[in-house]
């Protein structure tokens, strides 16, 4: 899926898949702090955003 | 951006990514304030839909973790 | 061409006489020049009807599910592993299908030829690799190979997969160094070049669901586009609604297309939709070693597990 949305020009970062058990409360942490660094630096979303009006 | 306007939809697993979410709050440990939880039962429930549909709804990132 | 399709009635007639089948699925002559139809011929008379040439673009894997009783089925190598498919997604038993190979040498681009001519085609033949083209003006006499379809072009399984009986002879494979150049070329661009062509290629996208019709992958009862509750994507002409159509299509192809071209052949607005599926069928081959519908003994990539499968996208 990643793959296939890059290939139509949404940013990689945009989608992520990670694996933490449950006694992992850090590496959530981590995860969280990484994803939302990447996802700031891209900025906001705007392709592939249904407008309702 | 302002801090808070970023959203990341993340599809959490009941029994690993959401307990350990459960447990760094409990913990009290600081993480960005960017991720909106959905909890799944289990990653198997995950579907390309879901992850077209947050997109759509205006995410700015979508998050799988099992 | 010729002995070809004589072959194709004889073995039908004696099929549908001896009673070995219900029914035969092939190609009959449509309305117009250079356009067939898929057809269903049940009494020896009626084989006549049957035609098999270079405009047979349309994939007739389609029909050979939900058939009561046996059939027999006319396959190129792209009809063939999309049964193969069927048959491993459970949809048709190997028993219930006879299969009529030919080995193929490419469909016409039907849009390219009609681009060289003002006014309409009236007359289509062929002879080999020769093609002779009327219109009410003027004649053209044209090379087969400088006018196949573009999946055509990469195909490197001509010959059936599957068969019982063969039609000709079999046809040399080819074989690529680049199977992927139309991929290549779009994997090339940057973020928002990549975001362009799509946007562009689906433009003009009507939202007949002629692609989805015609494509023998696509054969669920209720498909998503028609669900309502949840509706995964709205009915109208959105740009948002329409991509996310597109995307889900495709996705729902990865690991199972083998890019025969009836979705293109379908549309009737000419949108390559084969862009989207092109890009799975490269991560199939790439990530997994896989072409869809080489053998009926494997289960698809997304549908197994192996310890094997790349995983360096989860952290
Ligand atoms: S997606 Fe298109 S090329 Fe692929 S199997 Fe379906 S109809 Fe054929
Ligand atoms: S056949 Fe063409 S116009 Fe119709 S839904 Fe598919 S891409 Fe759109």
């Amino acid at each position: 899926m990643g793959n296939l949305l890059e290939h139509m020009g949404i940013e990689r970062d945009r989608l992520h898949f990670s694996w933490i058990s449950s006694a992992e409360a850090t590496k959530f942490v981590d995860v969280v702090k990484e994803i939302s660094e990447k996802v700031r630096a891209l900025g906001p979303n705007k392709k592939l955003v249904k407008d309702y009006n | 951006m302002a801090d808070n306007d970023t959203k990341i939809v993340s599809f959490l697993c009941n029994w690993c990514s959401y307990g350990a979410a459960d447990l760094a709050g409990v913990s009290r440990m600081e993480y960005p304030a960017d991720i909106r939880v959905i909890r799944i039962p289990c990653t198997g429930r995950m579907s390309p839909k879901f992850i077209l549909s947050a997109f759509r709804e205006g995410a700015d990132a979508v998050w799988v973790s099992g | 061409m010729d002995t070809c399709i004589k072959k194709i009635r004889e073995l039908s007639a004696e099929l549908l006489e001896k009673g070995e089948v219900q029914k035969v699925i092939g190609f009959a002559q449509g309305t117009i020049p250079m356009a067939t139809s898929p057809i269903a011929i049940e009494s020896k008379q009626d084989t006549e009807k049957l035609v098999f040439n270079s405009t047979c673009g349309l994939n007739l894997a389609n029909y050979a599910s939900k058939q009561k009783g046996k059939v027999a089925i006319i396959a190129k190598g792209c009809d063939s592993r999309n049964i193969v498919t069927h048959i491993v997604e459970n949809q048709i038993q190997r028993d219930q299908i006879y299969i009529i190979g030919v080995p193929c040498t490419g469909m016409v681009d039907k849009s390219k030829i009609a681009t060289l001519f003002e006014d309409e085609i009236t007359g289509f033949t062929e002879d080999g690799n020769t093609l002779r083209v009327t219109s009410s003006s003027r004649e053209e006499i044209l090379k087969k190979q400088d006018y196949l379809r573009e999946n055509c072009l990469y195909c490197t399984h001509k010959n059936p997969i599957l068969y019982d009986v063969l039609a000709t002879e079999l046809v040399e494979e080819q074989m690529l160094e680049k199977p992927f150049p139309d991929v290549d070329r779009i994997e090339a661009l940057d973020t928002d070049a990549k975001w362009q062509h799509f946007e562009n290629l689906t433009k003009n996208c009507i939202r007949c669901y002629a692609c989805r019709n015609a494509c023998p992958l696509c054969y669920c009862p209720t498909c998503f586009v028609d669900e309502a509750g949840p509706q995964w994507v709205g009915k109208g002409q959105n740009k948002t609604d329409v991509n996310t159509f597109h995307y889900l299509r495709a996705f729902h192809c990865a690991g199972r297309c083998t890019d025969c071209g009836a979705c293109v052949e379908a549309c009737p607005m000419g949108i390559n939709v084969r862009d989207f599926t092109r890009k799975l069928n490269k991560d199939a081959l790439e990530l997994f070693g896989w072409e869809a519908g080489l053998d009926i003994t494997k289960r698809p990539p997304l549908d197994a597990y192996s310890p094997e499968d790349p995983d360096d996208f989860i952290k």
